[in-house]
């Protein structure tokens, strides 16, 4: 036993040696990996806090490469974005020209869609900027609807934007009647309210109720008849003794404008070449 | 004696997590791996215990296994050259009784003894540990440059060690 106690002493440190050397092997060689246990490898919870600790100090090194990468993939991807919100508004356009229904009245006007890129209610000369231009077909003096309503007309164009006289505008004057009647009268904005206008030089013998819908006359090569403008609101004040004026609610609403149409009168110059042939008589 | 137990419980922990924490993550032209740890094995005092070196060298390969993710390869090769300290000092210095200091240094051992000693471990290392991982992938010409090149490597930073830490002694 003492001997056995003494062999064991003295050569500890080769048992030691065989020792370390199986479980290393055991370690490296177990093909099992539910044996790697938890604590042998860099899971447990002081490998996780040193490695930590120390990417706590080095992740700022690489900072400005995050930095620049980060960068480059937001540009990508905005540009991205933009790619895919033109390829949308493209689809959107088609969608809304397939929605539209043509009447044989329509038959002389083409549309062509625009998207509205600056809007203002809020000044006394509002304007509209759309995104479509003299190469999309738009002229000056065209018309301006939206789905509700009518929205103004062209002003200025250039070759890829116009802008657009609002109906909150004073200069705009619209020819417009009562919807089932003949009596026309011009609508103007009076600069108070983005939803509502007059409409003044209405007959004194027409009568008119509350809810009366108002569309446009015709009688301009600008907007074909019968589309919408607005409501009757309220029953005429009295402007001079033999006109009534008349206030309107417009249907379009201008604090939302998206998509709108550009109308296009193909008849505009033959319509104009015969006016101008009665100034001329 | 408490003293010099202080100083290798420094070095161990120092030599240890810089090999965990910067040595790891790095490999020279996907060849050469710095083993900066062993020179805690290397300076070990002579007059140590077989079985303390035995079991503080395992200690160290395991630690940095476990940091590393490689399981058992660094402890194995440890252990193993933890054994095979005694026989190369040996080598290069048979009068053993005659060390002025029970460290292996360049001062106890002199420059030309020291810098073969420390070459011998560190190809020995080199050598033990990439034969391990070419258990699972072999690849003759590449291990043998991996050896090579890591012994180098190893061997070049451990001497830039060696003259920090005489020097701040």
């Amino acid at each position: 036993m003492h001997n056995l106690l003494d062999f064991l002493l003295k050569n500890s440190k080769w048992f030691l040696f065989i020792l370390y050397v199986v479980i290393s092997c055991w370690l490296l060689f177990s093909k099992n990996p539910y044996q790697h246990h938890i604590y042998l490898t860099s899971a447990n919870k002081v490998s996780t806090f040193v490695y930590g600790s120390a990417s706590g100090v080095t992740e700022y090194f690489n900072l400005h490469d995050i930095n620049e990468d980060l960068q480059l993939r937001n540009a990508s991807l905005e540009q991205e974005v933009i790619d895919l919100r033109h390829r949308l508004r493209t689809y959107q356009e088609d969608a809304y020209a397939d929605s539209l229904a043509t009447d044989s009245l329509m038959s002389q006007f083409k549309f062509v869609i625009a998207h509205v890129i600056s809007n203002s209610v809020s000044r006394t000369h509002n304007y509209i900027t759309l995104d479509k231009g003299t190469l999309d077909g738009i002229k000056p003096e065209m018309g301006v609807v939206d789905q509700n309503g009518v929205v103004g007309i062209v002003n200025i164009v250039g070759d890829h934007s116009s802008r657009v006289i609002s109906v909150l505008n004073p200069k705009m004057r619209l020819s417009c009647k009562v919807k089932g009647s003949e009596y026309f009268g011009t609508l103007v904005w009076d600069g108070k309210n983005s939803d509502e206008a007059v409409l003044e030089e209405m007959p004194r013998h027409e009568r008119f109720t509350k809810g009366d819908t108002i569309v446009t006359s015709g009688y301009s090569a600008v907007f074909p008849e019968g589309i919408p403008v607005g409501t009757v609101m309220s029953h005429a004040k009295e402007h001079d003794d033999n006109f009534y004026a008349l206030r309107i609610k417009l249907f379009t609403d201008f604090n939302t404008l998206s998509t709108v149409r550009v109308i296009e009168n193909i008849m505009k110059d033959e319509l104009n070449a015969i006016s101008a042939g009665e100034e001329n008589d | 004696m408490t003293k010099t137990i202080i100083q290798f419980s420094i070095l161990f922990i120092v030599l240890v997590l810089a090999q965990a924490i910067m040595f790891n993550n790095i490999c020279l032209f996907n060849l050469a791996v710095p083993f900066f740890f062993i020179y805690f094995i290397i300076r070990l005092p002579v007059t140590l215990a077989g079985g303390w070196v035995v079991t503080l060298s395992f200690l160290a390969g395991l630690i940095v296994d476990i940091f590393a993710n490689t399981q058992g390869m660094n402890a194995l090769a440890c252990t193993l050259l933890s054994v095979m300290r005694r026989p190369v000092l040996r080598l290069y210095f048979p009068r053993e009784d005659e060390l002025t200091n029970p460290e292996p240094s360049i001062r106890s051992l002199g420059m030309e003894v020291y810098i073969k000693y420390l070459f011998t471990m560190v190809a020995i290392y080199c050598t033990i540990i990439f034969l391990i991982e070419a258990f699972s992938f072999f690849d003759p010409i590449r291990l043998l440059l991996r050896i090579v090149c890591s012994s180098l490597l190893t061997f070049l930073l451990l001497l830039g060690l060696d003259n920090v830490m005489s020097r701040s002694r």
